[in-house]
């Protein structure tokens, strides 16, 4: 894997130096468009001719990407982006979903950052089997940034653990999560985090592949000294230094909801189910138990260490037998994984590489093969539409669920 | 009569209506009983009624009623004739039975004339046993092809010698019954091994006794064997042209370490040292007109990084002259 494409980090500052003009955008996208395709040689002949003075090579650019897509049927819509269905001009059975992303309010003149995200991290980790593959990205006439991301037709992880007709075993649920941690070490290795693992972000293609999707809170690695925001990744899935106020984390975030899903998977139930923030470090603490400064070193100089632990009446973490009343498809193996990546301190949970060097993954049973797995019934294409559309860090809950979700990133 | 005759329109205009209509065991006749259902068993394809298949059967193998013939007959196989002509019956059930032994293919074959050839054999055999020419030999042949077959398909199943018997039954090895339970059985199977200990002693010397030999048979290929789960599933990323350390020890990054607000979130300086050496050697080696991805929706996923990995691996050191 080679260094990422050229790709200015001043992109997403919004409208700063240039004035809105109706090609800004598209040059940009021309420049993240290259490093994927190369434009023909009249396209380029074309441009630079003077006899044709208002498109520029920019523009030529994208249109020629965007020729190679015919939109179709819209498979769903949120406050943040519609998804459609489309296909290859030129080989009309070759699907892709168009995630159209709507013009932002705040950023109406740049590009929103979650598609900053999204575009710029999934484009140096598409070559991954188990990350969703982004094919190209073009602007449509109205200016806004067309992803153009792999079809999976399948639905999602949460959805086929909520399906109560679809039924699965030990096997399964192995080889679903070792394409899952697959996907996290992956990210990690090319220092990426995800910070969204959730079972709606982890889609299933045709052939029963699992795919990571939704980079729209994914980050790189931090360098010294540049805080985080510790206000990302869906609140079931949040680790306990989030929780706590850390603002320098590192992999351990998403191997903790990496960890979730798979529990999520065995019970077929949300695993850490709460209601507010604070209220998910209670649920958290009564499995673990309340860590102490012997456990967890330094957790008493986390931000919100005062406020959620000082003073509290201790608490025993659950004993092994409560994990295999509540895990009984994972055995023991599974279990100590389970266990060992839901570490309270992060500096002594497992990092994505170990997790896949753990021995559950060669001991027997063997995961399923991709051509075995079991399905999910009723229409869960629509369901792709659906997880596309969401944007990082939502929850559906029902009331807010159209309200747009305000993050700091600054923090 | 003619009533009846109408009523079974496909009467055989051979038999006298008589024969066709009466048990040859208890003489009864449909007239008498029009709910009469007629049975054989392909063991001797000796035609008697329902009643008379309870009343022999019904308490274990019996010998065929009928004067002549001394086959043993169980209840379990008796059915009712698909043709109307039994000699068709018998014919299509060898045939059956063959068709399941001897199934290769033209491709099982390097040349088209040695698979004329196999189907030219099997026809022999089918018509020995339906002509009853040389019974027992073809059965014994047949039995061990059926054998050599199974163990081939299946090498770690252990089968019970098939032993060759003489008084070999006219259609399958499971037909030839074993009256007597447990321990006379066991006896019997090894005073007859007993007896046959010296064809099988050679072929356990040679290559084993498979019942017919073949020209020009390919021998199957016994599929790979399954490798051990790999959960990288065959990725890995290792530095090239570095080595990274556990601590690279630069002031200014170890007052990180033992800083809680870092280590306490897990934050590793170990990470930023990967990320730092590999954002410094990442360029290594790669060359724009090797990275240059195949045109859009070319569907190869990932040429670049193979020509890339390509180029590392077959370069010698760049020599630097000096430019100055």
């Amino acid at each position: 894997m080679g260094v990422s494409p050229a790709v200015s980090p001043h992109l997403a500052v919004p409208g700063a130096k240039a004035p809105p003009n109706a090609s800004v955008k598209a040059k940009t996208l021309a420049i993240l468009n290259n490093s994927r395709s190369i434009p023909t040689p009249d396209g380029l002949s074309r441009a630079t001719t003077p006899g044709d003075g208002t498109a520029d090579l920019a523009e030529m650019m994208n249109n020629d990407v965007r020729e190679q897509f015919v939109s179709g049927a819209r498979l769903g819509e949120g406050t943040y982006a519609i998804v459609y269905r489309g296909h290859f001009r030129h080989d009309p059975s070759k699907l892709v979903a168009i995630k159209k992303m709507k013009v932002n309010v705040d950023y109406r003149d740049g590009i929103t950052m979650d598609s900053y995200r999204e575009m710029k991290y999934l484009q140096e980790l598409t070559t991954h089997p188990n990350i969703i593959r982004l094919h190209a990205v073009f602007t449509s006439k109205d200016q806004n940034i067309n992803l153009v991301l792999e079809h999976l037709p399948k639905g999602d992880l949460e959805g086929l653990w909520k399906d109560s007709k679809t039924s699965y075993t030990r096997e399964d649920i192995k080889a679903w999560s070792a394409m899952l941690c697959q996907a996290v070490w992956f990210c990690h290795e090319n220092h990426v985090l995800h910070r969204d693992i959730k079972g709606n972000n982890v889609l299933i293609a045709a052939d029963n592949t699992l795919k990571l999707a939704d980079f729209g809170l994914a980050r790189s690695f931090s360098e010294p000294g540049r805080p985080m925001t510790c206000n990302v990744i869906t609140r079931f899935y949040r680790p306990p230094e989030l929780l706590l106020g850390a603002s320098h984390y590192g992999g351990c975030v998403d191997v903790w909801s990496t960890a979730c899903v798979i529990a999520e998977l065995a019970t077929r139930a949300f695993f850490l189910p709460s209601e507010t923030d604070l209220q998910q470090l209670t649920v958290i603490t009564d499995l673990f138990g309340i860590p102490t400064e012997a456990d967890w070193p330094g957790i008493s100089k986390l931000r919100h260490w005062e406020v959620s632990f000082k003073g509290a009446a201790p608490k025993r973490p659950q004993p092994l037998s409560h994990w295999r009343q509540r895990l009984p498809l994972m055995g023991d193996d599974g279990i100590d994984l389970l266990r060992a990546m839901m570490t309270m301190d992060p500096a002594k949970r497992l990092n994505a590489r170990d997790v896949l060097k753990h021995p559950y993954w060669t001991n027997l049973p063997r995961p399923t093969k991709k051509e075995n797995l079991p399905q999910q019934g009723g229409n869960p294409e629509k369901k792709m539409g659906e997880d596309l559309k969401r944007r990082g860090g939502e929850v559906e809950t029902g009331r807010t669920d159209k309200v747009a979700r305000k993050l700091n990133f600054g923090a | 009569m003619s009533r009846l005759a109408s009523r079974v329109p496909g009467a055989s205009k051979r038999l006298a209506p008589d024969e066709d209509e009466l048990c040859n065991v208890c003489k009864s006749s449909r007239y008498l009983n029009p709910d009469m259902r007629f049975l054989v068993n392909p063991e001797c394809y000796h035609k008697m009624c329902e009643s008379c298949v309870d009343r022999i059967f019904t308490h274990g193998p019996a010998p065929c009623p009928l004067a002549g013939c001394n086959k043993t007959l169980r209840k379990a196989r008796f059915r009712t004739q698909t043709f109307e002509d039994l000699k068709v019956e018998r014919e299509v059930d060898i045939r059956r039975r063959i068709a399941k032994a001897m199934n290769k293919q033209e491709s099982d074959f390097e040349r088209l004339i040695d698979y004329n050839n196999y189907l030219e054999i099997v026809e022999e055999v089918t018509w020995n046993l339906i002509l009853n020419i040389d019974v027992e030999e073809t059965e014994r042949k047949l039995r061990l092809w059926e054998e050599a077959q199974k163990a081939e398909l299946n090498p770690n199943a252990t089968f019970r010698r098939v032993t060759d018997q003489p008084e070999a039954s006219q259609l399958s090895d499971s037909s030839h019954v074993v009256l007597k339970k447990g321990g006379t059985q066991r006896r019997a199977l090894a005073t007859s091994s007993g007896n046959t200990s010296t064809p099988s002693g050679t072929e356990e010397s040679g290559k084993r006794d498979t019942g017919f030999v073949f020209q020009g048979l390919k021998k199957r290929k016994l599929p790979p064997p399954e490798k051990a789960f790999d959960p990288f599933d065959g990725w890995s990323i290792e530095p090239q042209y570095y080595a990274l350390q556990e601590n690279h020890n630069y002031q200014w990054l170890t007052t990180y370490d033992s800083d809680p607000a870092y280590f306490a979130g897990g934050w590793q300086t170990r990470d930023y040292y990967s990320r730092m050496m590999e954002e410094a050697f990442g360029g290594m080696c790669i060359f724009l007109e090797d990275e240059k991805v195949a045109p859009l929706g070319s569907g190869d996923d990932d040429v670049g990084t193979q020509n890339a990995a390509n180029a590392a691996i077959g370069m010698k050191d760049v020599v630097m002259d000096d430019v100055f």
